[in-house]
């Protein structure tokens, strides 16, 4: 049979907690160090033990990460989930069964390879079988698709790093399986894997982590975090590399964490870190940000800088709690009562999330307000590829901030809240300094901050709140555009649709010769670069993953109104990481007016 | 031309550097009796006003960071949620002196979390609840402290058991809990400044009448009511580290002395029963027996100066976060490299 090579999907099904997480980073690192183009996707359930996983990683030499379209090779390991595994599988799918789990598999029309792995297991070791079970399934798709043994020992070692005996017993537990499928199956099954120049700078790294270490580089000083899934490996990440980047000459700690008790107090010790000068974090999903929308209005009135990190999962309400979205971005922009608008930074790549990292406390104390980097679960629990990490170009930005006698001194009739440079931004001075103090509040204040019911002072507080937020549009990350000549179709689109959008691109180009621009916002609010590329194509579509079309919403509120007309929204979730063929029809159908709900 | 003296506090200060403005609370209020005292006792402490940071909620009580110490800066936060503001401040500038202000309502019903959770951490402030038993701003509804069987102005009888803040603080092992009294100036004064003396967590409950919803005499917060009620566990004396200890008057009675953190004294003069305000469980059982007679009992309740407080658990560096310099808050180039290289080993 003509193989097909690096183009393909791997569809693993096992239980939670039962180590497969392990079995399937080996697959999807060993194929990494082979130089072949890989993704990998993590669905697990909100839960620590016993309920279903799938893991699906995808080979793509056109370097394409969605999830894929097809599953090309099922691997069933969980008898919960088996028949439903089974009966799913396309005709023509390689079906890779654990024998041991006496399920059927009657699909006259797949490949069926069967392996007892867990009696296999337990031959080698008894009291670990069941995990090292999965490491049988490693050593089949490796004979079978070709991933060479110096690709898996070399992922092996990175895995369990220093625990001799743990790379020997499942380096033999993957040799064993290689043997038995080798001796057993055909293994001519018409996928493969082959070798690629792998770039040596690259590695495999989660978002969580990459934003984490950029955190640090941004010079963070304390981390208060209630844990919730999938923003608890963000706080975690912090915690455990302060102690190698971040330690004093006295070997003090330079960023104080706290696991606070709740949202709120989480929050709260932001604000309160923000005040007192200090560069203070949280980082939280959905439900989290629900709770703190009071303090982020005061945050915002009383303008006090911080850092929130939301990632986002599923929701309303608790949702979906280890299912990736994006339908958190309207409640970030307009978080908590009364007139507000944030700033929200949103990484679509792993290099991002570190930039951004850094990059928000600079621009939070610049502004003296909350900014919200904006991620979610698929860029941040799973791993993406970089070359490494760049170094900030530019030093930390403290903002306005008064230190001296002097400078007070150098401004003319001091106010806390008095727009000394037209840019809506004024200067402040910290608790402990003796100059200028104030109480803040977050009542009506005047530009000397004192109390104020006064309707013209409210008015001209708000609007310059207003004036100061717009005045970040193009001092935010620009979008990142790709612009073809014919300017018929642009797409807008958002942060980890980063993954899916050239596979949707060239589906569209292959389906119906169809070329499109593409239009990566990595701000709000918006770049004017954004409102030009809209202006500059006949049709535009908003693409994201969440139900209602929430960037087109904030772009229909803002936008010139001649604009309107040519706005589309393609807006779909169902917790899966976005598959291209799914967006790409919806596409289609939205542009060619047929607006019958399209169902994945 | 006449001289007139002014008084200077040991950092030559007048008393003038620590007030605010004026109150808009009601005439004869409670809360601007506690705020004089803090004026009084930060000034007689010496400290200066620009190490000071007044925090609060919401509520009454939480405005009153305008009418003193005009020199500190202060946040007047959210409703209930002062503690976390001040822990976060105070993590990243461990070098302030930070004085909380709250009330009854904003601290035992929607801030109790963070009260509890700051206790828990043993968070270095002065936490001062002004406790009149009603909410004030919202027209005189009952809080959480209100004792069963009070009756405030308007409306029925309060039939809910209280919760008792200082009670709480005890079991949460918080080292500095006192409860004292707006009409009891001497008392008040000598309890604030030894606990702006300590080092953790030092809570001052100081009953605080509300003179427009809650001064009745079938309240159990009235002026009229704490005055016939009030069993002083002791009479105070503070006795600062500046100040040769011999100029002191000497009780006759007995007296305890409790050392505090920068070296000053407070001095607890016994009046009836012996209490040790070391003994966590006769420090309840004192407020139990108040309670039982519809008392209040006030004074030093309990007294532990051994604990960590949160920033030092944390094993910050000796600099003030804030003020650490780039060079300190961004690792190197050299250290980015390394850990990319790290990766891709």
């Amino acid at each position: 049979m003509a193989d097909i090579v690096n183009d393909f999907t791997v569809n693993i099904a096992t239980a939670n907690g039962t180590g497969s997480q392990s079995a399937n980073l080996i697959l999807l690192h060993s194929m990494f160090e082979m130089g072949v183009p890989v993704s990998g996707k993590n669905l697990f359930p909100s839960n620590i033990s016993g309920l279903p996983t799938w893991f699906i990683i995808r080979a793509s030499d056109e370097g394409y990460q969605a999830p894929g379209d097809f599953t090309h090779i099922q691997v069933v390991m969980n008898k919960d989930t088996w028949l439903a595994d089974v009966e799913k599988a396309e005709p023509g799918t390689i079906i890779i069964h654990n024998m041991d789990v006496k399920l059927p598999v009657e699909r006259e029309d797949c490949i069926v390879l069967g392996m007892p792995m867990t009696k296999m297991a337990r031959a080698i070791n008894p009291k670990l079988a069941r995990m090292i079970a999965n490491m049988y399934y490693v050593g089949a798709l490796a004979e079978i698709l070709g991933i060479e043994d110096s690709a898996i020992a070399s992922a092996v070692i990175q895995q369990f790093r220093g625990k001799e005996k743990a790379i020997e017993l499942n380096l033999q537990a993957i040799s064993e399986g290689r043997g038995f499928a080798r001796e057993n199956w055909n293994c001519d099954i018409g996928y493969s894997v082959a070798a690629r120049d792998k770039d040596p700078n690259t590695f495999l790294i989660e978002g969580n982590e990459a934003a984490a270490l950029g955190c640090i580089f941004g010079g963070i000083n304390m981390l208060s975090w209630y844990p919730i899934t999938p923003s608890s490996s963000l706080a975690e990440s912090i915690i455990s590399w302060l102690p190698k980047l971040r330690e004093a000459e006295d070997g003090g700690a330079t960023c104080a964490v706290i696991q606070a008790e709740d949202e709120l107090a989480a929050v709260g010790m932001v604000v309160g870190a923000g005040w007192a000068g200090g560069r203070g974090m949280t980082c939280t999903s959905g439900p989290g940000i629900s709770l703190m929308s009071e303090f982020i209005g005061l945050a915002y009135f009383a303008e006090v800088p911080g850092v929130i990190w939301d990632v986002n999962r599923v929701g309303p309400s608790t949702g979906l709690p280890t299912r990736t979205q994006q339908s958190d971005l309207t409640m970030l922009y307009e978080a908590s009562h009364g007139d507000t608008q944030h700033i929200v930074l949103i990484p679509g790549t792993v290099d991002e999330c570190f930039e951004f990292g850094w990059r928000s406390f600079d621009v939070a104390e610049q502004f003296q307000t909350l900014v919200f980097g904006f991620s979610d679960l698929d860029l941040g629990m799973n791993r993406w590829v970089t070359a490494g990490f760049e170094y900030p170009d530019q030093n930390l930005d403290r903002g306005k901030v008064i230190r001296t006698q002097e400078q007070l001194d150098a401004i003319e009739n001091f106010g806390r809240y008095r727009d000394v440079d037209g840019d809506g931004i004024p200067y402040r001075t910290l608790p402990g300094s003796g100059l200028e103090p104030i109480l803040y509040r977050g009542t009506g204040h005047d530009e000397d901050g004192v109390y104020s019911e006064d309707p013209e002072v409210y008015a001209a507080t708000v609007a310059r709140l207003k004036r100061k937020i717009e005045g970040a549009r193009d001092k935010l990350p620009a979008p990142v555009m790709r612009e073809e000549n014919d300017k018929q179709v642009g797409i807008i689109y958002y942060g980890s649709v980063e993954n899916t959008i050239t596979e949707i691109d060239d589906i569209l180009e292959s389906t119906t010769g169809m070329k499109v621009s593409t239009c990566r916002v990595r701000a709000l609010p918006y770049h004017s670069e954004v409102e030009r590329f809209i202006a500059e194509h006949d049709q535009v579509v908003v693409l994201e993953i969440n139900r209602d079309g929430q960037l087109f919403g904030i772009l229909r509120k803002e936008l010139p109104v001649e604009h309107l007309s040519k706005l589309y929204s393609v807006a779909f979730s169902d917790g899966i990481p976005p598959r291209a063929r799914v967006y790409a029809e919806m596409i289609l159908q939205t542009l060619s007016g047929d607006t019958k709900e399209v169902i994945a | 031309m006449s001289m007139r003296a002014i008084k200077l506090n040991v950092i030559d200060l007048p008393k003038a550097d620590y007030t605010g403005g004026p109150s808009s609370l009601c005439p004869g209020c409670g809360h601007d009796q506690i705020s004089n005292v803090i004026i009084q006792a930060a000034w007689e402490n010496g400290i200066s006003p620009e190490r000071i940071a007044k925090m609060s909620g919401i509520g009454c009580s939480s405005k009153t960071p305008a009418y003193f110490l005009g020199k500190s800066h202060g946040f007047n936060t959210v409703h209930g949620r002062m503690p976390s503001v001040t822990t976060g401040a105070n993590m990243v500038n461990k070098d302030l002196a930070f004085l909380g202000v709250s009330g009854d309502g904003d601290t035992a019903s929607i801030g109790i979390g963070q009260f509890i959770h700051a206790i828990r951490r043993n968070l270095n402030m002065v936490y001062i609840i002004e406790n009149n038993g009603v909410y004030g701003l919202t027209k005189g509804q009952y809080s959480a402290t209100v004792e069963k069987g009070s009756k405030k102005k308007k409306g029925a009888t309060n039939e809910n058991p209280p919760i008792d803040l200082c009670k709480m603080a005890i079991n949460l092992g918080c080292g500095f809990v006192a409860r004292s009294f707006s009409g009891s100036k001497k008392q008040l004064t000598a309890l604030l400044r030894a606990a702006l003396s300590h080092k953790g967590m030092a809570i001052i409950d100081v009953i605080s009448p509300c003179v427009t919803f809650a001064n009745n005499d079938e309240s159990y917060r009235s002026y009229n009511y704490v005055k016939g009620n009030e069993e002083e566990l002791h009479t105070v004396d503070y006795i600062p580290h500046f100040t040769p200890i011999e100029e002191v008057e000497v009780p006759e009675g007995q007296f305890e002395d409790i050392s505090l953190f920068d070296g000053s004294t407070l001095r607890l003069e016994t009046l009836g029963d012996d209490h040790d305000p070391g003994n966590p469980v006769a420090a309840l059982a004192a407020i139990h027996e108040a309670e039982e007679n519809d008392k209040h009992v006030t004074g030093l309740l309990y007294y532990d100066s051994e604990m960590k407080t949160a920033d030092e658990a944390l094993g910050l560096t000796d600099t003030p976060l804030v003020d650490l310099s780039e060079d300190e808050l961004r690792p190197s180039k050299a250290a980015l490299k390394e850990l990319n290289q790290s990766f891709r080993a």
